[in-house]
């Protein structure tokens, strides 16, 4: 018999302290119906959360029960997801102040999300990794149809659900076979497991690649990628920014920690598979953008591509590839939930997803317009900026472990998705069409939680892009203690 | 005292069952039909999991199981809310009709 | 043992090809449950008595009964009438009926034989189950409350009546389709 301690219970506490905001929101929203009210309840729960953080830290690394482990790792992720789904939360009430109706469940939801993306980063079993991605899931089909109105929302919902619940189950079916020859579903338990003389090597191969499966899905990587485009053009913006990060990035950290626990030798047999799917990635999200002429695709088929140059730095392995992933993820955070942050508040009833919506932005917005820009730029890769660092540290984690070619396809890759996102930022530069003037749309007017949240995402990517030293040590720090 | 169920059978049988579901999810447009289908692969790696924990003794196998209900439970109520938000949004309470919406 | 093990397995491979090979919902929700029943006894065979008693009651009892539920609300209406006695009709449940049977003959056959034929090894008693539900799983039931929770929250939000919703895209083809299809009826 296991006993949870009062030690168990502070490391635990950020899981516990967002998990309770939910419910004490909801809560809430039952007694008392609005949506100022239900912002501030889940920005103090998500802050509560955040500096629970400092408290937990001090008992890392601790194993609570068999399921969630509490290490540098961790918590660094649960950083990251707390300070995205405050910056989602924020981008999303001036959203649903255009949108109208009682939409207070939109905070529930999204906190119970960011929960179970928390359970992800933590998990160090089968059980705790798979109830986390279906808390995750679950969620996301919710979010994705949430607005009344929404016909393109509701075809989106059914067919992530489908999607989703297959993939899932897939998953499932992997983690069944893999426990049936290990007789574990501990990570930390199945090396040795696997090592074993009478294990049928057979099955396990098959289940590590329906786990692949599973986890491909998360990620929209190559052939999985099917269901991106339409479900982020389909989702309400600020709910895409969320896809687009906690989503893919707590599954993301969670492979790494798998795989690190595994050892690389469970890696190898597949590495020409997730090499293959790392190319296809690349090349599958950067033709494919080219021709799209919705921003939202647009950011979809890049995030394939993103996806593929963090395979890139997955394959390279060891501390150094580590390293590349969580630094490369912070920049795909903080760059996603700007551009998603200025498709969000310029959408109101309809969204601004058109690549025609932006013509002339910058002589209407110029703030909003260098934002986007900074953000475009950065997707690209250019200097001084994150997205830029990102990619330096994977080619730099690639190069180590002697991948050339997949090295040369991510740098070709790159030069490829200037062109989609240059034609972006074009747009924004022209001039609106002659005497047609009264007929554009009028901008929503700024909203300050919203404009508030893109200057400081902004100024965060400037400074890891100008400055990312104290990044990269705390990264090294954290990656150090993975197992 | 008869000879138990071997493992690989109680494997294959969940196997198989996994296959006709995700048969039903490919094949099938009607979206009522498409839960099921998905239900039907959920089932079968609960199947696979009570299996494997049957070959070890363990409880651990009949617990995911559980989790694996709650899950299946937890698709169903947000599947069928979905579809009846589809149906209402396109003014028709045909449940064939949702065929014509999907893929 | 076996023996029941395979007839079981027979009845629910069966009854799962005709779930996904039917036509009517109703017609393949009674094969579906069928089929989970006869999982419920491979179950059994397995050794895992709990997992069996909770496929009969929340898998085959409660979420099918929401499938049923759903369907029959999909055809409210004039062509209900017409439709409830064809479900009603002979070969709609003489299949699922004699699989079911089988089913029956087998829970007969293991309650007159009793203990003699229970599973020899991999026995796991409900106790332990529970034991390890609320012992080294305990977090995991915190996890699948929170799964249920956001089930809920979500389902109400979404099955909700707003009155306005029914606009569609306009002039859309499928819509249209739509409208034709129930002048049809």
């Amino acid at each position: 018999m296991i006993r949870m301690t009062i030690d168990d219970l502070v490391a635990l506490s950020p899981l516990l302290a967002i998990a309770a905001a939910s419910v004490a929101l909801m809560m809430v929203i039952a007694f008392y119906r609005d949506a100022r009210a239900a912002l501030v309840c889940a920005l103090a729960g998500i802050a509560l959360a955040f500096a629970m953080l400092p408290v937990a830290a001090s008992k890392a690394p601790r194993q609570i029960t068999q399921l969630l482990i509490l290490d540098q790792y961790a918590l660094f992720y649960l950083g990251l997801l707390f300070i995205t789904c405050f910056a989602v939360a924020l981008l999303a009430h001036g959203y649903l102040g255009r949108l109208g109706g009682q939409l207070e469940e939109l905070y529930v939801v999204l906190l119970l999300a960011t929960t179970g993306g928390a359970a992800l980063v933590m998990s160090a079993h089968f059980v705790s990794f798979f109830l986390g991605l279906e808390i995750l899931s679950v969620s996301l089909y919710v979010l994705i149809a949430y607005p009344r109105r929404s016909a393109r929302g509701v075809e989106a919902g059914i067919k992530y659900l489908i999607l989703a619940a297959a993939s899932a189950a897939f998953m499932l079916f992997g983690m069944a076979l893999i426990y049936a020859e290990l007789g574990t579903m501990e990570f930390a338990q199945m090396a040795s497991g696997m090592a074993g003389g009478d294990v049928r090597q057979e099955l396990l191969l098959i289940g590590q690649a329906m786990i692949f499966v599973g986890v491909g899905f998360k990620l929209a990587v190559a052939p999985f990628h099917v269901w991106a485009p339409d479900v982020y053009e389909g989702a309400p913006a600020p709910v895409t920014a969320f896809i687009a990060t906690v989503s893919k990035g707590a599954v993301f950290a969670l492979l790494v920690r798998y795989f690190a626990n595994l050892g690389d030798e469970v890696v190898q047999p597949f590495f020409p598979a997730l090499a293959a799917i790392a190319v296809a990635s690349m090349f599958v999200g950067n033709l494919l953008a080219l021709e799209q002429t919705n921003v939202k695709r647009i950011l979809a088929y890049s995030s394939i591509a993103h996806m593929g140059y963090l395979l890139v730095a997955f394959l390279a392995g060891g501390s150094l590839g580590a390293t590349a992933v969580a630094f490369y993820l912070v920049a795909y955070f903080v760059t996603n939930l700007i551009a998603f942050g200025v498709v969000t508040i310029l959408s109101g009833r309809r969204e601004a997803d058109e690549i025609e919506d932006y013509r002339g932005l910058f002589w209407r917005r110029p703030w909003l317009a260098t934002t986007f820009l900074a953000a475009l730029l950065s997707l690209g890769g250019i200097p001084l900026t994150a997205g830029f660092m990102g990619k330096f540290y994977v080619l730099m984690a690639g190069v180590e472990s002697a991948l050339w070619l997949l090295a040369v396809i991510l740098a070709v890759n790159t030069m490829i998705s200037f062109y989609y996102y240059l034609r972006v930022a074009f747009m924004m530069f022209r001039d609106a069409p002659e005497g047609e003037a009264a007929a554009i749309r009028p901008l929503p007017s700024l909203s300050f939680m919203g404009a508030t949240a893109l200057a400081l995402l902004t100024l965060l990517m400037v400074w890891i892009g100008v400055y990312p030293g104290p990044l990269v040590q705390t990264i090294r720090s954290m990656v150090a203690g993975l197992r | 005292m008869m000879a138990t169920v071997p493992t690989e059978y109680g494997l294959l049988l969940a196997g198989m069952l996994f296959a006709l579901g995700l048969i039903g999810v490919l094949v099938r447009r009607n979206i009522v039909f498409i839960l099921m289908s998905l239900e039907i692969m959920l089932n079968a790696t609960g199947l696979a999991f009570v299996t494997a924990g049957a070959r070890w003794a363990q409880a651990d196998g009949q617990v995911m199981y559980l989790f694996i209900l709650s899950m299946a439970a937890a698709e169903v109520a947000v599947g069928l809310a979905l579809v009846l938000k589809l149906k209402r949004q396109f003014k028709t309470l045909d449940a064939d009709a949702a065929s014509r919406m999907h893929g | 043992m076996n023996a029941v093990f395979y007839i079981a397995a027979a009845v629910a491979l069966i009854s799962t090809i005709m779930v996904i090979t039917r036509l009517n919902a109703i017609h393949a929700l009674l094969y579906l449950i069928v089929s989970l029943l006869a999982v419920a006894v491979i179950f059994f065979t397995l050794g895992a008595a709990f997992a069996a008693a909770l496929e009969v009651i929340i898998y085959a009892g409660a979420i099918m009964v929401l499938f049923v539920f759903v369907v029959m609300l999909f055809n409210l209406g004039p062509s209900a009438t017409a439709q409830e006695s064809q479900w009603l009709s002979l070969s709609a449940w003489i299949g699922p009926a004699i699989l079911a049977l089988v089913l029956v003959g087998e829970l007969a056959f293991i309650i007159t034989r009793g203990a003699a034929i229970a599973p020899a090894a991999g026995v796991v008693e409900p106790k332990q189950v529970g034991v390890a539900l609320y012992g080294p799983y305990l977090l995991g039931v915190e996890l699948a409350a929170l799964l249920l929770l956001a089930a809920m929250v979500g389902a109400y939000h979404l099955g909700r009546e707003w009155g306005d919703e029914a606009t569609g895209r306009r002039g859309d083809g499928a819509t249209e389709g739509k409208r034709d299809g129930e002048k049809e009826e």
